[in-house]
């Protein structure tokens, strides 16, 4: 009985010391390999940084900082998805980086674009539609929150330039000298 | 004995005169203008539309009392939610910004200074109106550009002029808006508030063509009025069709009794109104069938192509509809005042009426006219310069449509005295002349001096991308 105990005892501090330093360094590599710095590190996704380094995601009045992951990645707690797809998106693009041409920005734009889910950006804005001061788009966001079927929409189809257009200065939501606002259905998405 | 006085009587009467005279000289110093309708700032609007506000209510006391008496109005929407644009844009109106120099205009000061663009487009009310916009973008309206310039003889063949399709053509269809170096739009493209309106950021029409503004009411946009600003005429006289019509004829009986202002998707047949209007049919909700801002679905025939066929198949540009499924929506909506069996005799006698056209009238005709291009008694280098070009024209463009429209939207003497009669006439001139060149072997006279015909013939790039 008691030599089960100690075999036992013994087996979960083997645990400890292998699983705890393979934990802590995943754990660690996450978070090193999770900050814009580290997305910056490829020439190919330095203008998007130095973009949204101007951009209101990174400036304004309350502080907040939206990350790279916080808008291209499923979210941390959904720690499955997140672990997948951020290995998949880390292998895919050290392969093409290799394997294929010159990088376009342009289609890789609208690769990304047309990846995203509104879910993402809802992670953050989820009052969307009470807006007094901004009635428009109280309606708006009412027809993409609940869409008619056959007419879903995403955020980006109208937020399409707020983060990744290059800008001369930064931009500071504050210091905005015009009221921000959506740019309108994209062409595109409208099939012209 | 006591004596009148007269004194006081005299004085009294004076007094009054004078009194009298103040109070006229007072009116002809106030004359009698119209009140200013008022607004008042009683909530957040930004500093830069109160500017707005207060230099157009004193510049153009026309724009701002139309939006002033609107639903735009009405929910805190102001200028600038339609007019902002972003700096750096192209379509920036730069003479504006010196209105923001002058101290002799209310608000006329730099910090009030935004970038606004004159030109508001559908991808504008996008913003606040996107599922209306998507299904506009849908649509024969906003793609009818593209339309004319595939399939219209005055455009490719250059029969018109610049300024003829500017004042004539593109009024209704829409001008490619063009911007100079400077930013300022081209007077050849604007003003304009066609369908089909090519816009500088990509978007195609202009919403205005029915809301006009700054009203942009869905209560004129649910009037025929709306329509027939553009729909009339020898080639497309819907409005005199529809009027012809029993709706019609009940619209004009009964319209002050219509209830126009009905919230969207609310407007009920037999409630809001007794016979139904032009969007009544082909846009609004009605029972089941949701409303629609593309007029070409619940379209089964286009019986405005030379050749009738179903909206799929219209080459230019195919529908992506399913005729039958259009047509049971349009029989759905008919059945809010309707029996089947007069929905389907009636389509009987329209699916009728188009097949006489399109096998009686237009094939054989379309037949010899080819003939006569083969055989090189007709010219192919332009268009009508030659007299039976134009009877073939007319034929199809318009008695044939007349016949078919009238038909459809039961108006018996479009569809008989000014269609298929008119066909009749015009199908034996056609076919005595072109017989009579196959006889002679004679070939057909050009006009020489075919008027105005200066028109460029080159397909605008920006719907066709780059051309030869």
């Amino acid at each position: 009985m008691k030599k089960k105990h100690v075999i036992g005892a013994l087996l979960v501090l083997l645990g400890i010391i292998i699983s705890f330093p393979l934990f802590s360094m995943t754990y660690y590599t996450m978070v090193r390999t999770s900050t814009p710095e580290f997305c910056a590190t490829c020439h190919e996704i330095k203008p998007a940084v130095r973009a949204w380094r101007a951009s209101t995601h990174a400036n304004n009045a309350a502080g907040v900082v939206v990350d790279c992951m916080d808008c291209h990645l499923p979210a941390p707690q959904n720690t499955l998805n997140f672990l997948f797809a951020k290995t998949y998106h880390g292998i895919k693009d050290v392969a093409i980086h290799f394997l294929a041409g010159p990088y376009d920005r342009e289609k890789a734009r609208k690769a990304a674009y047309a990846a995203f889910e509104n879910s993402e950006c809802q992670k953050c804005h989820r009052n969307l539609l009470y807006m007094p001061q901004s009635r428009g788009a109280m309606r708006a966001h009412r027809t993409v929150l609940y869409a008619r079927p056959g007419y879903d929409l995403k955020c980006v189809d109208c937020h399409y330039d707020l983060v990744h257009n290059d800008k001369t200065s930064v931009m500071f939501r504050q210091y905005r000298e015009v009221p921000y606002q959506a740019k309108g259905l994209n062409p595109e998405k409208l099939g012209y | 004995m006591r004596r009148p006085s007269f004194l006081p009587a005299i004085g009294l009467l004076l007094v009054g005169l004078l009194l009298y005279g103040g109070f006229s000289a007072a009116n002809a110093q106030q004359p009698n203008f119209p009140l200013v309708k008022e607004y008042r700032i009683e909530r957040s609007v930004p500093p830069q539309a109160v500017a707005c506000i207060e230099c157009h209510r004193a510049t153009t006391p026309g724009v701002f009392a139309d939006w002033a008496k609107s639903r735009h109005a009405n929910a805190n929407i102001t200028c600038l939610d339609c007019h902002l644009v972003q700096p750096g844009e192209e379509d920036i109106a730069q003479g504006h910004e010196k209105y923001y120099g002058r101290s002799d205009l209310p608000y006329g000061e730099s910090q009030y200074k935004v970038p606004i663009a004159s030109i508001v487009t559908p991808k504008d009310c996008s913003r606040c109106h996107p599922d209306e916009v998507t299904q506009y973008s849908r649509s024969k309206h906003a793609n009818t550009l593209e339309i004319i310039w595939k399939i219209d003889p005055w455009l490719n063949k250059g029969m018109n002029s610049a300024n003829e399709r500017k004042t004539g053509c593109f009024n209704c269809h829409g001008t490619v808006i063009t911007l100079d170096d400077k930013g300022n739009i081209d007077p050849a493209t604007w003003p304009n508030a066609g369908v089909g309106r090519l816009n500088v950021d990509g978007s195609k029409g202009s919403c205005t063509s029915c809301h006009t503004r700054h009203r942009f009411s869905i209560a004129e946009a649910r009037m025929p009025e709306a329509c027939d600003q553009c729909h009339l005429g020898p080639d497309h006289p819907q409005i005199e069709i529809y009027n012809e019509s029993k709706h019609g004829t009940m619209y004009h009986a009964y319209k002050e009794e219509y209830n126009f202002k009905a919230a969207a998707g609310t407007w009920t047949a037999g409630v809001d109104y007794r016979a139904p209007t032009c969007a009544a049919c082909h846009m609004s909700g009605s029972g089941k069938v949701m409303g629609t801002h593309d007029v070409t679905e619940r379209l089964s025939w286009e019986t405005q192509a030379p050749l009738t066929v179903r909206p799929q198949d219209f080459k230019p540009f195919p529908a992506k509809t399913d005729w039958q499924v259009e047509r049971e929506k349009m029989k759905n909506v008919c059945r809010q005042c309707h029996s089947d069996a007069w929905i389907n005799d009636f389509y009987n006698g329209f699916d009728n009426a188009v097949t006489e056209y399109n096998d009686v009238y237009f094939k054989p005709a379309k037949a010899t006219l080819d003939e006569l291009y083969e055989k090189g008694l007709l010219s192919k280098e332009k268009f009508f310069d030659e007299h039976l070009e134009v009877e073939y024209y007319e034929l199809w463009h318009h008695e044939g449509r007349r016949a078919r429209m009238g038909a459809m939207m039961m108006a018996p003497d479009y569809a008989w005295w000014h269609g298929f009669y008119e066909c009749k006439l015009r199908f034996n001139k056609f076919m005595e002349g072109a017989g009579h060149l196959v006889k002679t072997g004679e070939k057909a006279y050009i006009y020489p001096n075919f008027p105005n015909a200066t028109g460029s013939t080159q397909r605008p790039e920006k719907i066709f991308g780059p051309q030869q």
